[in-house]
């Protein structure tokens, strides 16, 4: 098909779904156009204006960059609906009431520019009924969107084409979110609540169910259905209060309305308790009440034995903690429906009911069983999708256990297992992934954008990824190749422990260099997330325990010479990061010769948190930009420049995103910002091979650095000063700025002199060392070491 | 008593409406507000012969960028005054509006001219820092510690007076919610609409077609004051300036925009020009105190204001004291036992603004208008504190 081409995108709908989708959109440098009902009083658009402004202040933020807010207009259903003809996607997300929505497509169809696709974000409605409210020429233009909240950082999206829908739209538009938007997407029949809120929502049910049959506390059930079970950290009822309680009744209600033959039909209600927490206007962490509620610094959580509220807390049981350790998924559910504790026949009856659930509705929701596993991870969090989990455990052995559990009417519904659950060993394989309603195997969709994904998200029992072919590798990283994609361009990733850097990974990353530089024509940076954590804090600490600074001098000069091989690579280096690269990490990112980011990239100079400098070049960096930006100022004064990079590094700011990083300074204009983290290496891949096609030459050293000196270093305490006569900081944090100072202003020499780059990189070094002989830095590592949090000391 | 040939009088002062830091002024230039005070003030005395002018002394406290290059000087062309008036700028950061009134006067005193013109102009929207366009400290402060408070913020000064002197918050709360009532009272009652000409301020926006369009708005009041002020709004506020201090946004003095011009006259002058003086310049006096605690300069330099013109602080019934913040006015006023209800009686620069180098010359204004309409009032005295740990006070004797 040809190019779909999306140059504006109007929301109908400024609620929490809708503002936000447009600011992600805006990240995306897609203008939008965002409607809502015009306000009864004052401007117009008061009501878009307020939620736009709500947005600024949302933490996690919508928008990945402050000023990207001005590519979000305002505009009412009043006075603008001859806008919409400017766009050429229309993204409907109001409030779910069938009529409302039904109301507003006959209002708007008119206005719509021809051929522009319009696409419903309902949780739930039905798509073809929806469809059915626009002019029969527009229904091939009509879809399914559904975003996951937050959608700038939930990777869901599921699109629901009706039987009308043009197919070739559909294709255009899984395209287009995936690469433009970074969503990952899961095609979903047109089913009440889809596919991952229809199993989502039920395992919620399952468990309240079990919670109250087994009679144990909300703060206990979080605790167990949380990171243990490999879930997100807020668990089920803590979710619920981020949810609302309302909403989550709310979708409930839809279960209950529009599937009263599905089996478990019975348990689709909201329980007693849940209802009169609602009626109270306890509605969770929007009216800072729900399930839980804080007191003070105390969190508590309703207990519905007392009545109250008590202090929260709560323990797993020592053998159910002991089961849950175990690696061996098939002993892990042997075990846990074997142990008589409630928690764990708790845990045991989710799974079950959930698998359960799952395996009958496959056929109608889903087109196969590949796209519930990654729903349920894309959209609600968690590690593994429930067949994946079942898969793992063994398929067979759980199919019986599930299946005596239902004869003994200990399962939620008493309808069997389908059949094709006994006929297979399980839905994943290398070939595909089971479709009950066709039952075969269904590979992935072939469509040309997913061959951007080198490394896509794999269920259990998918076919292994190509790993490429390994050139060299040491304790640290291993430097590699694919073929099919650039024989050429090597990949070296770190593979430490959280990819920190300590000596193995410096040793590998200057051999990976000098490698490059004589068997290949560039080099690629990138392990999946996170990009580094930094330094190897455990080697530091043990140094400096021992007192070997001449050792810890070494180090910080390895460090250095790292980036300093990274930058000055006689092939092009090319750092492909996603998720944090921080310390030492962004060191080596900002040295490279270029950098393409996932736009989740959390890129920060930290060292001031243990009490320390950058000092693998970090400084240096900053000084030699703001060198070269003062070149094009007025008057070419560098301080200015050097005062915000200042406030970055005594600070320990971490941008929140890739463009933030870039604005910073950790990256530059002319880097790559990718919405899709999976795409980065493909792309980085290729930008290396145009690098060494073109015109790139390696950088030089710069002899001439024109530097802050002496009067910079002194206006940087003036603020370090004043922070510390207030109050704001300590004795030791104003020494750890000032060395920062100093490294970034080229030491106390008269301001104005050009230095060398090797000069400011000795400064930035001698002032590293004196900070680590210092007690209190010794003691700020020692602490993050112990309890991975810093001290202020 | 100093030694003066003759007696220098206030015939006429003027003053634009003070804006708000990026408020209605964002975009006027402080050469323009002085050129236009300059124009206004020369009207009032129709009779002078502008050539005549023996110099304008112009305060500014950061003389650079839009308002350096000696605006004084600029901004008396722009106003249209003859070549032959000569302009200075000076600076003694907030005491340089009335620093140039005691200048102009002092010229006069000395016999050296006849007729002076001293001014103030201040833009802090057009700072791209509070501290200027380049800041750069010497290394030699953080050398010796009895250096270190040159470094101080102005807030941190206030927050060290508030803890020598022992000035809590809910004073200075207090005190920035009655400087708010006054000044509010004050516009309703009309009392500054003889010292203020209103400003027309012209907005120069994108058109149609690649015309650029002129948009007007005159500015006929101060957008300092604020009638919703309240304790309770106040006492929200964080300190900014100290973890665990009391000076916040609210119980200080605001950024502002504006400028001010005073015409000063010898005898001699105010005879052959027929205009009616309204106060005798009766002294002036600026003392210094360590730069930690800059806002007690008053403290120093007012009673030496008070023996140079040979009065009392009793015989003072109304004095400008600029409210750089709640806590060292505060401070001074107890330190000098003044009466609070003859201190700032039309509000002060926490809700009146503090256009910095522009404000002496701007409350000038204020207390010839308080001359003018009462005429009990004998003496009355505008005093300052200034950074790095100065004071200033000048008394006018009304005539």
């Amino acid at each position: 098909m040809s190019r779909l081409i999306i140059r504006k995108v109007a929301v109908l709908g400024a609620g929490v779904m809708g503002a936000q989708i447009a600011a992600h959109c805006a990240n995306a440098d897609v203008p939008v156009i965002l409607f809502d009902l015009p306000a009864k009083e004052g401007d117009a658009n008061g009501v878009v204006a307020k939620a736009i402004a709500g947005m600024k202040k949302l933490d996690p933020a919508p928008f990945a960059a402050k000023d990207r807010v001005r590519h979000v207009e305002a505009a009412n259903y009043g006075s603008d609906l001859a806008r919409l003809g400017e766009c050429d996607l229309v993204i409907e997300a109001i409030a779910e009431k069938m009529e409302w929505k039904l109301d507003l497509y006959a209002k708007v169809a008119p206005h719509l520019k021809a051929g522009a696709i319009f696409a419903s974000n309902t949780s739930g409605l039905s798509i073809e009924a929806l469809a059915a409210g626009m002019p029969a020429e527009r229904r091939s233009q009509f879809c399914g969107i559904h975003f996951f909240n937050p959608p700038r950082y939930m990777p869901l999206v599921e699109l629901i084409p009706t039987a009308a829908t043009e197919p070739a739209l559909v294709d255009g538009l899984e395209g287009w979110l995936t690469t433009r938007l970074g969503k990952s997407i899961v095609r979903a029949k047109d089913t009440p609540n889809f596919v991952a809120n229809r199993v989502g929502v039920f395992s919620i049910l399952a468990v309240l169910h079990h919670t109250q049959r087994l009679g144990l506390a909300f703060d206990e059930v979080d605790l167990l259905t949380g990171p243990r079970i490999g879930r997100p950290k807020s668990a089920t009822f803590r979710t619920g209060d981020v949810v609302g309680l309302d909403t989550l009744a709310h979708v409930v209600g839809t279960m209950q309305a529009t599937l009263p033959d599905d089996p478990w039909s019975a348990h689709f209600r909201t329980p007693d308790w849940l209802r009169a927490l609602i009626a109270r206007g306890a509605l969770g962490q929007k009216t800072k009440c729900g399930i839980y509620r804080k007191q003070g610094k105390q969190i508590q959580v309703l207990d519905l034995q007392l009545q109250d509220y008590r202090d929260s807390g709560g323990e797993v049981f020592p053998e159910v903690e002991a089961i849950l350790k175990l690696k061996n998924p098939a002993e892990k559910f042997a075990q846990l429906a074997a142990h008589p504790h409630p928690q764990a026949q708790f845990l045991w009856s989710i799974f079950r009911d959930v698998f359960h659930y799952c395996a009958v509705h496959l056929g109608d929701i889903a087109d196969n069983a590949r796209d519930i596993d990654l729903a349920m991870r894309w959209g609600f969090g968690w590690a593994q999708g429930p067949f994946e989990t079942w898969q793992a455990a063994g398929w067979q052995a759980v199919a019986e256990m599930i299946r005596d559990d239902i004869a003994h009417g200990r399962a939620m519904a008493a309808v069997p297992l389908p059949a094709w659950v006994f006929e297979r060993e399980g839905v994943h394989a290398p070939a595909g992934s089971y479709s009950a309603a066709e039952n075969s195997l269904k590979a992935r969709a072939a469509l040309s954008v997913y061959q951007r994904q080198l490394y896509p998200d794999r269920v259990l029992g998918e076919a292994p990824d190509d790993r490429g072919e390994t050139l060299w590798e040491n304790a640290g990283v291993r430097l590699w190749r694919r073929a099919d994609q650039d024989a050429r361009i090597g990949i070296v990733s770190i593979t430490s422990k959280m990819h920190a850097i300590g000596d193995e990974v410096m040793d590998g990353l200057l051999e990976a260099v000098a490698r490059a530089e004589c068997e290949l024509d560039g080099l690629v940076i990138w392990q999946p997330a996170p990009f580094a954590v930094g330094a190897n804090l455990q080697q530091v600490g043990e140094a400096c325990r021992a007192g070997e600074f001449d050792l810890l001098e070494k180090m910080v000069a390895k460090f250095q010479r790292t980036s300093m091989a990274i930058k000055h690579a006689q092939v092009p280096v090319v750092a492909a990061v996603q998720g944090m690269a921080l310390g030492g990490g962004c060191e080596f990112v900002m040295h490279a010769a270029h950098r393409v980011f996932a736009l989740e990239s959390y890129v920060g100079l930290v060292e001031a948190g243990v009490g320390l400098i950058p000092a693998g070049g970090g400084c240096k960096e900053f000084a030699l930009q703001a060198h070269a930006m003062a070149q094009r100022a007025a008057g070419g004064d560098v301080f200015p420049y050097i005062q915000n990079a200042f406030q970055t590094i005594a600070m320990a700011t971490v941008a929140k995103s890739a463009l933030e990083a870039v604005q910073l300074g950790f990256g530059r204009g002319s880097d790559d910002v990718l919405f899709n983290a999976n795409e980065i290496l493909f792309a980085a891949i290729r930008r290396a091979r145009a690098m060494a096609e073109s015109a790139w030459r390696p950088a030089l050293l710069d002899p001439q650095v024109t530097v802050a000196g002496r009067n910079g270093v002194a206006t940087c305490e003036m603020m370090l000063i004043n922070m510390a006569e207030g109050g704001f900081i300590s004795a030791h944090d104003y020494r750890v700025a000032r060395a920062a100072a100093t490294a970034l202003c080229g030491g106390e020499v008269d301001s104005g002199s050009r230095v060398s780059e090797q000069w400011i990189l000795d400064v930035e070094r001698a002032q590293f060392v004196e900070l680590l002989k210092t007690e209190k830095t010794q003691q700020r590592i020692a602490h993050m070491l112990e309890t991975g949090k810093p001290l202020r000391n | 008593m100093s030694k003066q040939i003759q007696d220098a009088y206030v015939v006429a002062a003027v003053r634009t409406p003070v804006a708000k830091r990026n408020g209605a002024f964002r975009h006027v230039r402080p050469d323009d507000m002085l050129a236009t005070v300059l124009r206004a003030l020369v009207a009032k005395v129709p009779n002078l012969d502008a050539s005549q002018i023996g110099d304008v002394v112009t305060g500014c406290a950061m003389p650079e960028a839009e308002q350096g290059m000696n605006v004084a000087r600029i901004g008396a062309l722009l106003a249209g005054l003859p070549d032959a008036v000569p302009g200075i700028t000076i600076n003694r950061f907030c005491a340089s509006g009335l620093q140039a009134v005691a200048d102009a006067a002092s010229r006069i005193r000395l016999g050296e001219a006849d007729v002076m013109i001293a001014a103030g102009t201040e833009s802090m929207s057009a700072m791209p820092q509070i501290m200027g366009n380049k800041v750069s400290l010497n290394p030699d402060i953080f050398a010796r510690d009895e250096n270190l408070a040159i470094a101080y913020g102005m807030g941190l000064t206030a927050e060290k007076v508030a803890q020598q002197w022992q000035v809590s918050r809910e004073d200075q709360d207090a005190f920035a919610v009655e400087s708010h009532r006054r000044a509010c009272a004050a516009i309703a009652a009309g009392h500054f609409a003889d010292e203020i000409a209103p400003y027309a301020v012209r907005a120069h926006v994108p058109g149609e077609a690649g015309t650029v369009r002129m948009v007007e708005r005159v500015l006929e009041n101060d957008e300092g004051p604020r009638a919703d002020a309240s304790l309770e709004r106040l006492a929200k506020l964080r300190p900014v300036f100290a973890a665990r201090g009391s000076v916040t946004a609210g119980n200080s003095s605001q950024m502002s925009d504006g400028a001010g011009a005073v015409l000063l006259m010898s005898e001699a002058a105010v005879k052959r020009y027929d205009v009616k003086p309204i106060a005798r310049f009766a002294g002036y006096a600026v003392a210094g105190v360590p730069p930690q605690v800059m806002g007690i300069g008053p403290v120093e330099a007012i009673p030496r204001a008070l023996a140079l013109a040979g009065v009392s602080l009793g015989d003072i019934a109304w004095t400008e004291l600029n409210e750089a913040f709640a806590a060292q006015a505060l401070a001074v006023m107890r330190q000098l036992d003044m009466d609070p209800a003859r201190v700032n009686p039309l509000g002060g620069a926490i809700a009146l603004g503090h256009p910095l180098g522009a404000t002496g010359a701007i409350r000038t204004a204020t207390l010839m208008s308080a001359m003018q309409r009462d005429p009990a009032l004998r003496y009355g005295m505008i005093s300052m504190c200034i950074g790095t740990g100065m004071g200033a006070a000048g008394v006018f004797e009304r005539v």
